[in-house]
């Protein structure tokens, strides 16, 4: 056995038998990882504008630093809070939770065609019942969320250079290039697809082409095609505090018409008083004794540690 | 004749300090004064085939070998099982699940990685298996707790001059160094130098030690070179997918295709 212990997340999720081994302090409660997914129920507005809060030396809006969406998981695209398929209808009412990430149409539905809504019902109906390899959700496998998913999964980092925003999933990795370089040939398609982008004032303009279209979106079924083109716009809230990712997805081999889809997220920090809790936020606390908490990220390796969803930083026991 | 002669060689001489002094002072910097090494990298070396001298074989191209003194010092029971790796080089190596390649390797295998560099560290993508290592170079200390076992390590930074010299401990022992089965066990330890020869040449050397697998600790060496073709970038190689990527066809509207 040799279960490595490093990260507050995981030392609080360990056997209590290695707790004790570990510290003579007890253990805070761990909250599940329902739990811990944050039920926010509206979705800030925030509109694109001027930058006025600090940059980096090299102009760039500075929004390094770890960041998580507020409404709930990957399980239902269009009813965030409405739980994944197959589970139990929540007792709230759907006024009572967060709205449809979809937020163009108005209806909060995915326009697709009806074939594809076929598929997507399909999808939906096997997930818990994966008769076919592809019905068992790409994540289970170790692959990257991808995009726009990754959005609605674990927290994540940002990090920032001159040419380059840097997302740190925890499952995958994206580098979103600013340099003004063209985009890859049409014929190579990527999990996280291909990324240039731009800042305009306080929003980050991403265009994203050579998605292999793979890890799709929720477990609800939504998808589209390898054709898909997705313009997303970052729009950073000037007090560092929170954005709003809104993405435009225009497949018209899947979807009767373009449609936006708008993921809120939120800023977690130790110095704003959040503490890591192995979801939203994954940091741990860098070893610098007499000096003010400082995060920073272990390394994130999935299929080599057997786990699938992602996993943070640990050899498995075994 | 002589007098020429001496002119010449003191012009050289003089021509030669001018080009070192330049050298030390076009390297790429970061605004704190620090060199930075933000670009795109990658071994012209056959390290990864076999760290120590080799002929050609079926499957490794030949290579003089990047140890210093060419052999690997093991103990006797690592030196079987060494061999024995080996022998069974072409299945069992972990490259071929396309798992994280670990610290070295992944510095001098034969595809590029990219460095992102802040004051605060170096991130380090690469593009096999598109794993991310980030050294730490803003004081921080490796981890209190001592038995972590980390894939890559974990890697921290200070600046000796111009020179990076980086601390890598907390392995596991799941990673090879390179594919003739060269290894080493949780108790390794990896101390780097990462120098700039000039604005596009990296001297990346490494001290390995590791009292479970070798007698003394021992030196590698190779130069990595920057990628300057036109618009080149890292491409995802995410290739542990690919063993299932069949199994996500992509939906069309007529059956047959997807």
């Amino acid at each position: 056995m040799r279960v490595k212990k490093h990260a507050l997340g995981l030392l609080l999720a360990m056997t209590p038998m290695l707790a004790l081994a570990q510290s003579a302090a007890p253990a805070p409660p761990r909250l599940s990882q329902g739990e811990a997914i944050r039920w926010e129920k509206t979705v800030p507005v925030i509109d694109s504008g001027k930058w006025t809060g600090k940059r980096l030396a090299d102009g760039q809006p500075d929004v390094q630093g770890n960041w998580a969406n507020t409404i709930a998981n990957q399980n239902n695209w269009t009813d965030p809070q409405g739980g994944e398929p197959g589970a139990k209808p929540p007792k709230t009412t759907r006024e009572q939770r967060a709205p449809s990430r979809v937020s163009d149409p108005a209806d909060g539905k995915v326009p697709f065609q009806p074939w594809a809504q076929t598929i997507a019902q399909e999808y939906f109906s096997n997930f818990h019942n994966p008769v076919k390899p592809e019905y068992i959700e790409p994540f289970a496998r170790c692959a990257p969320g991808g995009v726009p998913k990754s959005f609605t999964w674990h927290g994540y980092e940002i990090r920032q250079y001159p040419g380059y925003v840097l997302f740190l999933f925890n499952s995958g990795t994206r580098i979103v290039h600013l340099d003004g370089k063209p985009h890859l040939p049409d014929s190579i398609k990527l999990w996280n697809a291909d990324s240039r982008g731009h800042w305009e004032g306080n929003t980050l303009v991403v265009d994203v082409t050579n998605n292999n279209a793979k890890a799709r979106l929720g477990r609800s079924g939504e998808f589209f095609s390898d054709q898909v083109h997705i313009v997303e716009r970052y729009i950073f809230d000037n007090d560092g505090k929170r954005y709003n990712y809104v993405a435009t997805i225009t497949d018209p081999t899947v979807y009767t018409r373009p449609w936006t889809t708008t993921i809120p997220s939120r800023r977690y920090g130790l110095e704003q008083g959040d503490e890591p809790d192995g979801w939203h936020y994954e940091g741990e606390v860098a070893n610098r004794p007499g000096k003010p908490p400082l995060d920073e990220y272990y390394e994130r390796i999935c299929v080599e540690n057997n786990g699938g969803f992602g996993q943070v930083a640990t050899t498995q026991a075994r | 004749m002589l007098k020429f002669r001496l002119l010449v060689s003191a012009t050289l001489a003089a021509l030669v300090v001018a080009a070192n002094a330049s050298a030390a002072n076009g390297i790429p910097r970061l605004p704190s004064g620090k060199p930075d090494f933000s670009g795109i990298w990658q071994t012209t070396s056959a390290a990864d085939f076999d760290l120590e001298p080799h002929a050609a074989r079926k499957d490794a191209p030949p290579g003089a070998g990047i140890v210093e003194g060419n052999e690997i010092p093991y103990l006797p029971a690592a030196l079987e099982q060494k061999k024995r790796n080996f022998e069974k080089r072409t299945t069992t190596d972990p490259r071929l699940k396309c798992w994280t390649l670990g610290t070295p390797r992944g510095i001098y295998y034969p595809e590029p990685f990219q460095i992102f560099q802040r004051d605060r560290d170096l991130t380090l993508v690469f593009q096999f298996g598109h794993s991310v290592r980030t050294i730490h170079t803003n004081g921080t200390l490796h981890p209190e707790v001592t038995d972590n076992e980390f894939w890559l390590g974990d890697s921290r930074g200070k600046w000796d001059g111009d020179t990076l010299v980086v601390d890598v401990k907390d392995f596991n022992d799941e990673t090879w160094l390179d594919r003739a089965g060269n290894f080493h066990s949780p108790e390794l330890h990896v101390v780097e130098r990462w120098k700039f020869l000039d604005a596009n040449t990296i001297e990346y050397a490494a001290t390995l030690e590791d009292p479970k697998v070798f007698s003394r600790p021992w030196n590698i060496s190779v130069v990595l070179h920057r990628h300057r073709e036109k618009n080149f970038q890292l491409i995802e190689d995410y290739c542990y997918t690919l063993d299932y990527d069949q199994y996500y066809p992509v939906p069309g509207k007529v059956e047959g295709t997807r």
